[in-house]
This record gives structure tokens, sequence and C-alpha cells, in this order.
């Protein structure tokens, strides 16, 4: 039993670190998709859509979750639930890692 | 410089009739497609808005959320004015700030420059808010037309004047996509051959705007250089007289073809991006009030995102319900390009002069910026049209083989070049031979 619930939290431990460290290489492939036609190359804003280079993993995974979750948060959100609406934990972590290691 | 190009243009089409050719309406056409060449003339930018020339090549453009800065023939840059927060200008001005879709926007250098050191820039402005920014129902003048004499070795301003002070902003967020404040402010002035100043602007997100015989908001506007009206704009009686032409939605690019003919291009919703020709008076038939036009109410009183503005929604029943060119409209000025139903996010035009475009000669360049919403295909390209000549449609549209950018604003150059400013922070040089 105790090797059962050891592996079982060997498993969580390396399925919740992946999900949180992301993929830098998966999230630039992800954010070319269709984010930089709004949020720009490299993430560095333009026009009145804002700058995510460089934001903390935290706030960024919060923000597409919260997105996802269909709420709003500021006046681009019905874009931003429709676009983060189809996005998955694991693109989420993606994205984050990428957008957060960009200057 | 715009408008001396056009007249030289159009002095080359007096005296030589036959041999000058107007690609697409009149004399010999060209049937030599150019190589396109793109080179970037500035980079880093932040969010450069527009670009107007001097015939020696001296350059001025402004960046939305900084100021109005010019590249003399050095290739050095000087920031001349400022707005509020703004640093390393000459001069800032605490009543200019950016907010979202407004800011620092367009610019036009005056015919007489040589003379007078002039340039023209639309601006958001908080100095003539007076109390009528209290909500979004209220009037709110927060854009503006400035007049600026730059001193002789053009790095600051020695005068500012306000030319037009009645433009009207949205001051607060309202229920819409895209809702924040500062939203649909046109502000692309430009000069045409007689050097009558054109000015563009948006509906601000407020549904009586378009349609309003007061409010300048959603209209084009021709004035002289001290704002006031031409005396030949025929707007309906008791409109505004600086009016042109009304019904617009946000109108950020306007362009003269070489017989004179104006054209704008207008942004449609999510749906139905527009290339006009202007006619003295008439209406874009843009009205998005609620309750006419078979609408009910609307969030905030402001039709324009409308049926079921927070999902995406076929464009064509969009436009049934909320049509750009409303048909209602006996005074309606018919587009000459509609983009397909979609709508791409039309910005800038310009008319591409000089035989080195060879068959695009005499065609409207415009930036495409769109943002690939609920199935649109993105835009980020330089489409060139060939317009007819009554300006009621077109015969062929290309992608110009450029690099794929937001492009915000389009110039032609003294040079023959059309100069290109991007979203993403850049200033191309485009050049054909």
């Amino acid at each position: 039993m105790k090797f059962i619930v050891s592996s079982l939290m060997f498993l969580a431990s390396v399925h919740c670190g992946t999900l949180f460290a992301g993929d830098v290489a998966a999230g630039e492939k992800r954010y070319g998709q269709n984010c930089f036609v709004c949020h720009g190359p490299g993430g560095k804003g333009m026009s009145s859509y804002p700058k995510l280079a460089g934001k903390e993993v935290a706030y960024l995974t919060e923000r597409l979750q919260t997105y996802r979750a269909g709420t709003k948060i500021g006046p681009n959100s019905d874009l931003m639930i429709i676009n983060a609406q189809p996005l998955s934990d694991d693109e989420i972590a993606n994205l984050a890692a990428y957008l957060s290691s960009l200057k | 410089m715009r408008s001396k190009i056009i007249t030289s243009l159009a002095l080359a089409a007096g005296i030589c009739a036959t041999s000058f050719a107007f690609a697409g309406h009149h004399g010999h056409k060209s049937a030599v497609v150019p190589t396109i060449t793109q080179t970037a003339v500035l980079t880093g930018l932040e969010n450069p808005w527009d670009t107007d020339l001097l015939a020696d090549g001296t350059m001025f453009f402004t960046e939305k959320c900084k100021g109005v800065s010019v590249r003399t023939t050095d290739g050095k840059v000087h920031k001349i004015l400022g707005m509020k927060g703004s640093s390393g200008y000459a001069s800032t001005n605490d009543d200019l700030h950016c907010t979202n879709q407004a800011g620092m926007l367009g610019l036009a250098v005056d015919p007489n420059f040589a003379k007078n050191q002039r340039i023209y820039v639309a601006s958001a402005s908080t100095k003539y808010h007076g109390s009528g920014c209290k909500t979004n129902f209220e009037r709110c003048d927060g854009n503006i037309v400035m007049r600026l004499t730059l001193s002789k070795d053009l790095k600051s301003v020695k005068d500012r004047t306000d030319i037009v002070k009645d433009i009207q902003f949205k001051p607060f967020e309202s229920n819409h996509p895209f809702g924040g404040n500062g939203a649909h402010n046109g502000n692309r002035p430009t000069f045409d051959s007689e050097g009558w100043l054109w000015v563009t602007t948006g509906d601000r997100h407020r549904g009586v705007c378009p349609q309003s015989p007061e409010l300048l908001c959603g209209k084009v506007l021709r004035i002289d250089t001290d704002g006031n009206a031409h005396p030949g704009n025929n707007p309906p009686k008791g409109f505004d007289k600086r009016i042109y032409t009304y019904g617009h939605r946000n109108v950020q690019g306007i362009a003269f073809r070489a017989d004179g003919a104006v054209f704008t291009a207008e942004h449609g919703p999510w749906h139905n991006d527009e290339l006009t020709m202007l006619e003295n008076g008439k209406n874009g038939g843009w009205d998005p009030r609620q309750n006419v036009g078979g609408r009910g109410d609307c969030p905030d009183e402001y039709c324009g995102y409308m049926p079921n503005q927070k999902e995406g929604v076929i464009p064509a029943i969009r436009a049934a319900y909320m049509p750009m060119s409303d048909t209602r409209f006996a005074d309606l000025m018919t587009p000459a390009w509609q983009n397909n139903g979609y709508s791409q996010g039309t910005s800038s035009i310009a008319f591409l002069t000089g035989s080195q475009w060879g068959m695009y000669e005499g065609r409207a360049v415009v930036g495409i910026m769109g943002i690939a919403f609920g199935g649109t295909p993105p835009g980020m390209r330089l489409d060139v049209y060939d317009i007819a000549q009554d300006g009621k449609s077109i015969k062929s549209v290309i992608h110009l083989p450029v690099e794929s950018k937001r492009y915000r604003g389009v110039t032609m150059g003294p040079d023959g070049a059309l100069y290109a400013n991007t979203d993403e922070g850049e200033i191309y040089k485009i050049t054909a031979k």
C-alpha cells in the first residue's frame, strides 16, 4: 500500500512539475498559431493589446485560466475568453513558460 | 509631402494626358509587374501611427503613447513634442494622453512647410473636456487637431494652436467588445492638392454619433489650416459646416486619387471593411443607434457589435442586422469595395504614384491589420486595389509581396517609395522598379 501511495505521489509530482514548468518551445509554437496577431511578435504588445513578454508565470497562468472560465477582466475580455476557452492545462503552462521567458 | 506629390502628378497629367499612365482608369496602362523591395528605415518604435515626409526626405512620425518626432536627412531622430509621462522630448504637454486605441495618432505636413514650418497632429487631449465627460452618454470633446509651428532646426515646437477642439472621445469602458475607453477616434489628417485639410473621426462607441448633425464623431471634415469649414462643404441642413461626409464608423484611412477623387478606408465591426469614394455632403450609412433600423435596445445604447456581440456570428447575419452601409439612407455612398463580408481591420490608404510601380501605378494600397476573430482569416498585409473610375467597384485586388505585419499607416513619399509604419514598431520604405 505504501508503495502504491508513494508511486502515486511521485507521478503526481512529476505531472505537476511538468504542468508548472511548461514547455517553452511548445508555448512558442502555440503562441505562433494566433496569439501573435494581437499581442505581436515576441509578446511585445501592439496597439491596445498588452505586452505579455516577461510577465510572471503565475500571473499569465491565472489570467488564461480566468479567461478560460469565462470571467471578464478588462475591456478586451470577450476576445480573450473566446481564444482561451479551447486551451488545455498544458497549453496554458506552455504559453506561460514561453512568454515569461521573454524580455 | 502628400499634397505636393498630388499637385505634381495633376500637372503632369495635364501636360501629357495621352502618355501619362493613371493605371486602372485612363491613359496607357503598364503591364509590368514591379519588383518590390522592403527596407526598414526605423525599428524599435512604440506603436508608430502615422508618417509624412518633406520633399528632401525628412520624415515626421507619431508614436501613439509617446509623441511626435522627426527623422532628419542625416538619419538622426529628434523627439519634438511628447505627451504626458513621455521622456526625451524637447517639450511635453500634459493634456495629451493615450489610452487603448486613443493617443497621438495621425499627422500631416503643411503644403507650405518651406515657408511656415507647420505640421498638424491629431491627438487625444483633456484640455477641452469641460464638464462633458462624466459619463459615456455626454459629448466629451477629447480629440483635437493641433497646428504645430516648428523651430528652424525642426527639433522643437515654437507654437501650438489647436484648430479643431471638439472631436468626441470615449471617456469610460462600456459593455462591448474592444469596449475600453478611447475607442474609435479616426484621426488621420491629410491635405488635398488644393491645400485643404481633411480630418477623419470615429464613432467613439456612441450610437448617436455618426448621424448627429452637431457632433463631429463619425465624420470626415474638410477645413482650412485655421480650422474653418471649406465654403464648398455641402452637408445636410443643420449640420456643422465643417462636415464633408457623415455616417462613418472609424475612418483610419483617407487618400486622394490623381484625378482628385477622395477615398476612405474604413474599419468594419466584425464584418464589411469598406473602401468608399466620398461624395460631398453624403452619408456613409453607419447608424449604430438602438431602436432604429429594426433593432431594439443595445448595450450602452450602441448596437455596433450586435447581434449576439459576445460570440462569433456569421458575418452576413451581423451585416443584415447592423449594416456598415445602411440602404435605409437615400443619400448613401455605396462603397467601392467591401471585404467579402469580413472585417480584417482596414487602416490606412494611399495611391501608388509614379511609373516605377508598373501595373500598380495609380492603384490604392491599403493596410489590412486583421486579428482573425471568430474564424475570420488574419490580415497582416498590404493589399493593392484597382478601383473603377466611377468609384463604385474594384477591378482587382492583390497582396503586395511584403512581410506579414500589422500595417497601421501608409504614405507615399516624395521619392516615389511607399512608407509604411507597423504596430510592431517599424517604419518601412517599400520601393518598386
